[in-house]
């Protein structure tokens, strides 16, 4: 490795570079406290940023009408993961119009990479990657969301309601 | 022997032969779902149409025999468009329920939809919902929505279980399936509609949404469940076996099998099972709790030793243990261990036998070789009278089959020294106490050999998967309980370089590199 050096006499003149520096913490300190509208920092966490609508953050499960999970445990979206961080266990339901669905659904937060594949593979819109994006825990927080942290987590506010409707498209004859 | 021609092949076939037949044989693809090789022809889904020369129209395939000098091809644009159109019928009251239906991954209609299909479907009607989950007996659903009519359960209860608790009822469009008023789908072979249902219509109430097929890997084995001996293919993954479903075979089983012997993997699976072997009420490694007992097996004289064996292993593990016994412990007291004698010959005149276990012919063979002839009544006095004092019992892998279990392990439990070899879980065998040896086994997926069956057809099963890694087949138990060392056969020098220099550094020289050394291995 070469080392340039500058041994000019003008490089010893430090002082107007010092002055220069001082003059723009001036002048931003300045327009910040004139014009608080415009500025560029937030106060985090009592402030927080909003992504666009599109981000992908958490992972929600959607409810139908009458609050159940609309999941069909088609297991695609766990086929479809490339981090494999989707672990769900299918069962009968009593209802014959429902017929399948999951008792336990899981995702390792800690794997996912979220890439949006299992809300891509989802035939049903039953998984979908919400705008949270803030996750923090220590050593002893659950890291793995089960049912009822993606689909009725207060943030929710009694989860989220999915455009694809069953008895729609029945009657629509689909 | 007519001569045809098919898409420009030549090919010849046995007289009676249909084109379908014909195109298997000469290994053309050809749509279809309503044919089925066991089954009689029903010509009801009218998607195997081909084009012959000479004939204005298509025609179909599976009820159209072979005649010299046909000339059929099924690749024509003409053809096309047919089963197009075909799948576009069969498509009109079939719902969209993948994700919930359990035939998703190895479905017919997916799979023809998907070369064949018309990916606009030009139909204003709403569909006819017909009924969904219903329970057609105790191990199969019906949904009749998916159902596409091809009637091939209905001809499986007719022509091959014969007992016609199957039809077809309404006209048009209203068609479904059913069973006639009153009757459930009971019978030993009900599972079979399910293999051939085309599509997710019928389904097993066992498998059903345990595990979606794309998760599963499977293997060819011979199933365990009697002496028929029908070949199967085990679907598992690392969570254990799910299903088995059989293979065609036509010296065998043909295309069918019982549903008794579906049930075998349940025996095979981890929670099923014995994983650690027990030495008088201590847990050890089944390789050690094996090496135990061959201390006491050396102390013991060979008139008061016995063997007990279960037609449930394979010939080579047989002959392993049986020479060992006869050659180094010098005894002859091997007795073979009958379950449900009475039942033992009948047959109900399709697959299944009352001789449940899939390897009698093989271990009568092997104790004939080495001219034993003892009798279990020779054991039960021996015990009795105290002459026997340790007895090694080879025990069953299905313990379903063996109604005497409890009886005959309480008439063994009487020796003083007791080694039990078992693959499955028994609460009356793990509350013995005393010199009790209990050693885990393999099951039959999880190790290669032979299964004889009741026409003496030998049959070769290989190693699907592992389940219980520590257990031990009967052949290594037996390396073990002669005190010797269980060994990995390793060819010797396979790996070596044959292409070295003459000035090349051996790796002899190379340990004395003082780089080498000073730093430690690299």
């Amino acid at each position: 490795m070469s080392v340039m050096q500058n041994n000019s006499e003008k490089s010893k003149w430090f002082l107007p570079g010092i002055l220069g520096g001082l003059a723009t913490t001036m002048k931003h300190l300045l327009k910040n406290l004139f014009n608080q509208k415009k500025m560029m920092t937030l106060n985090y966490p009592e402030e927080k940023y909003e992504y666009s609508p599109r981000f992908k953050g958490n992972h929600v499960l959607t409810v139908k009408k009458d609050g159940s999970l609309r999941c069909t445990a088609c297991m695609l979206c766990a086929t479809n993961c490339p981090a494999e961080c989707i672990k769900i266990t299918a069962a009968e339901h009593n209802d014959p119009a429902v017929e399948k669905f999951p008792i336990s659904y899981e995702i390792d937060i800690l794997r996912c990479v979220f890439c949006g594949f299992c809300e891509e593979a989802c035939p049903v819109d039953a998984i979908r990657l919400g705008p949270e994006w803030q996750t923090p825990g220590v050593n002893g927080a659950n890291f793995i969301y089960d049912i009822n942290h993606l689909a009725y987590r207060p943030n929710l506010k009694g989860g989220i309601l999915t455009h694809v409707d069953d008895q729609e498209r029945h009657k629509a004859g689909i | 022997m007519p001569k045809c021609t098919i898409n420009g092949k030549e090919v010849e076939v046995k007289e009676g032969t249909s084109i379908i037949e014909a195109m298997q044989q000469s290994g053309d693809r050809i749509a279809h779902y309503c044919w089925h090789p066991g089954l009689s022809v029903a010509g009801v889904c009218r998607l195997c149409v081909v084009e012959i020369e000479g004939n204005p129209r298509v025609q179909i395939a599976c009820n159209t025999m072979v005649t010299e000098g046909m000339k059929v091809n099924n690749t024509s644009e003409k053809v096309k468009d047919a089963v197009k159109w075909g799948l576009d019928f069969h498509l009109i009251n079939h719902p969209l329920d993948c994700p919930i239906c359990d035939q998703a991954g190895e479905c017919g209609l997916q799979d023809q939809y998907m070369e064949y299909g018309k990916y606009d479907p030009e139909m204003a009607e709403a569909k006819v919902k017909k009924h969904k989950v219903v329970d057609l007996g105790p191990t199969v659903v019906l949904d009749s929505e998916r159902c596409i009519l091809c009637s091939r359960c209905v001809r499986f209860t007719e022509e091959v279980s014969k007992t016609n608790e199957l039809g077809l009822f309404n006209r048009g469009d209203r068609t479904e399936i059913g069973t006639h008023d009153g009757m459930l789908l009971d019978n030993k072979y009900s599972l079979n509609t399910v293999d051939i249902c085309p599509v997710g219509a019928l389904t097993s109430k066992d498998f059903r949404f345990r595990q979606r097929v794309w998760y599963l890997k499977d293997g060819d084995s011979v199933c365990n469940g009697c002496s028929t001996g029908c070949n199967i293919k085990v679907y598992y993954n690392k969570e254990g076996l799910f299903r088995i479903k059989p293979v065609y075979n036509e010296q065998v089983n043909g295309h069918w099998m019982c549903d008794s012997g579906r049930n075998a993997y349940k025996f095979v699976n981890r929670e099923a099972r014995l994983v650690k072997g027990v030495v008088a009420g201590k847990e050890m490694a089944p390789g050690a709790a094996a090496k135990s007992a061959s201390e006491v097996l050396k102390s013991t004289s060979g008139d008061a030793l016995a063997l007990v064996l279960t037609a449930q292993y394979t010939v080579e593990e047989y002959e392993a243990i049986i020479k060992t016994f006869v050659e180094e412990f010098k005894t002859k007291k091997v007795f073979f261990w009958v379950n449900n004698k009475e039942t033992f010959d009948t047959f109900d005149g399709l697959l299944s036998r009352g001789d449940k276990n899939p390897n009698t012919k093989g271990l009568l063979k092997v104790m004939e070789k080495y001219g034993i002839t003892s009798t279990w009544a020779d054991l039960s006095a021996g015990l009795a009278n105290g002459s026997i004092k340790t007895v090694v019992v080879a025990g069953p892998e299905n313990q379903a089959v063996f109604p005497d279990y409890n009886e005959r392990l309480k008439e063994l439990s009487k020796a003083q020294n007791l080694i039990w070899m078992q693959a499955g879980k028994n609460d009356a065998l793990t509350a013995l106490t005393g010199n009790v040896w209990i050693i885990p086994m393999k099951t039959f997926v999880e190790k290669d050999g032979t299964f004889i069956n009741f026409s003496g057809l030998e049959q070769k099963i290989k190693k699907v998967t592992n389940v219980v890694s520590e257990a031990l087949t009967l052949t290594e138990a037996t390396l073990l309980m002669v005190g010797k060392n269980l060994a990995l056969p390793t060819a010797n020098a396979a790996f070596m370089p044959n292409n070295q220099r003459d000035d090349q550094v051996t790796l002899e020289a190379r340990k004395k590199n003082e780089f080498v050394f000073r730093r430690g291995s690299l």
